[in-house]
């Protein structure tokens, strides 16, 4: 699934070279604007990759009339400009697209990166009927996706120009996490994250909403939203948990997260509330099964973290992590509600 | 040869680096990487991990399923020269 299009500017999604006419830069052109459009009102994120100064991205926001979630504008292999620009946007390259009109660029990203997938302009009209363009659930939040990481840009920019701990920025962000029962209504977006996570994913595999429905009505199991908001915006449902309540143990099957929040307190939260709310009833020890791959590391030092250890060698790929849980547990922060 | 000194050197650099602080440059051996010592999210141990990776070739998440190696900047160290080329 694609979740992020990288765009060359010069002679592709500008139609001319943007150096060469600084007085009257070349216009959009208006076949990939177009998809650049309907692209983004799927939900899949925007971003320039270009060898000419920060102000051609500008032009280009404002002549496309659409916003990017990433940009980078400067004289390196375009390889490093997609690669960086996949981690700011903390997406793995095999979800990302890049547009060159060069034969040349296209062969060193395709070299560097053969995960990311590498596209002539002309085969782009093509190319965004293909399933890997085209998200089966669009929620809310998906439709949104582009202001929400523009708000993330700004975010990060005033992270780095703060002095102080990640606790005081989060505090100083008015962070808001709130932990509550699924509804119906948010059955989509829970079957849209088992899709889209991968780096916060215990499961490994994807749960319908039928599936979320029928265990958010069983009386042996709990499911519960992540809402995250700050004084940025209001970033919607980003995770949630399957917690199994009937045993004397109490079990996780399915922990998951937007890679959108990462880096904001989300997991760390949700881990503390689970633990604290299995103790309060009854529960002596909290499992979560969790899949052992290399793109869910994250996830697997959230978990050490938290003070779950996985008890045994993995079988069938999962690990089963567990937390006593009469030592003392980890604290819920004061920007977390249930 | 990498010694267990400079091993330790370089992993508090890379830790400096990471958090964008000079502390971890002067924290003690036993100094947890996570939450309360140094600090590290997931992002954070992430980060750390792929470079650990790139630096040393050491592929910490794969070959220790708890993560016990990022307990403190010692049991980080200790980990990785057990694992260097001799």
């Amino acid at each position: 699934m694609i979740k992020c299009v990288v765009w060359d500017l010069d002679n592709t999604l500008l139609d001319g070279v943007f150096l060469e006419s600084p007085d009257q830069p070349p216009a959009p052109d208006p076949a990939l604007t177009g998809i650049l459009g309907e692209l983004a009102g799927r939900g899949i994120l925007q971003a320039i990759a270009s060898r000419n100064p920060p102000e051609a991205a500008g032009y280009a926001e404002r002549a496309t009339g659409h916003s990017f979630a990433a940009v980078r504008c400067d004289w390196g292999a375009k390889s490093a400009a997609v690669r960086q620009i996949a981690a700011e946007l903390a997406i793995a390259t095999d979800a990302v697209a890049f547009v060159d009109d060069d034969a040349l660029e296209r062969a060193e990203v395709a070299y560097a990166l053969p995960d990311v997938l590498v596209l002539a302009p002309d085969e782009l009209a093509d190319a965004v009927t293909w399933p890997a363009f085209s998200p089966a659930v669009l929620t809310e939040e998906g439709r949104r996706r582009g202001e929400l990481y523009l708000q993330r840009r700004q975010r990060q920019e005033e992270a780095r120009a703060f002095g102080g701990s990640r606790d005081e920025f989060l505090r100083y962000c008015r962070t808001r996490v709130r932990i509550a029962p699924a509804e119906r209504a948010d059955l989509p977006r829970l079957h849209e994250l088992s899709v889209r996570t991968h780096q916060f994913n215990s499961a490994g595999h994807e749960l319908s909403e039928q599936e979320f429905g029928d265990l958010a009505a069983s009386p042996r199991h709990q499911v519960v939203t992540v809402r995250l908001s700050d004084r940025f915006g209001d970033d919607g449902i980003v995770g949630g948990c399957v917690i199994a309540t009937s045993g004397a143990e109490w079990e996780v099957p399915l922990l998951m997260m937007s890679c959108r929040a990462i880096g904001r307190g989300v997991i760390d939260a949700l881990l503390a509330w689970v633990c604290r709310t299995a103790r309060a009833a009854g529960a002596p020890q909290l499992i979560v099964p969790c899949l052992i791959s290399p793109r869910n590391v994250p996830l697997r030092i959230a978990l050490t973290g938290a003070g779950f250890r996985a008890g045994q060698q993995p079988q069938a790929g999962h690990a089963r992590y567990a937390r006593q849980l009469d030592d003392p547990l980890p604290a819920l922060p004061g920007w977390a509600a249930s | 040869m990498t010694g267990p000194a400079d091993v330790t050197r370089q992993v508090r650099q890379l830790l400096a680096e990471i958090t964008g602080d000079d502390r971890p440059l002067g924290a003690a051996a036993d100094t947890p990487l996570l939450r309360d010592g140094i600090g590290l999210d997931s992002l954070g141990g992430t980060v750390l991990l792929t470079e650990v990776h790139r630096r040393f070739g050491v592929d910490v998440a794969g070959e220790d399923l708890n993560l016990d190696s990022l307990a403190s900047i010692g049991a980080l160290a200790s980990f990785i020269q057990a694992r260097l080329p001799r």
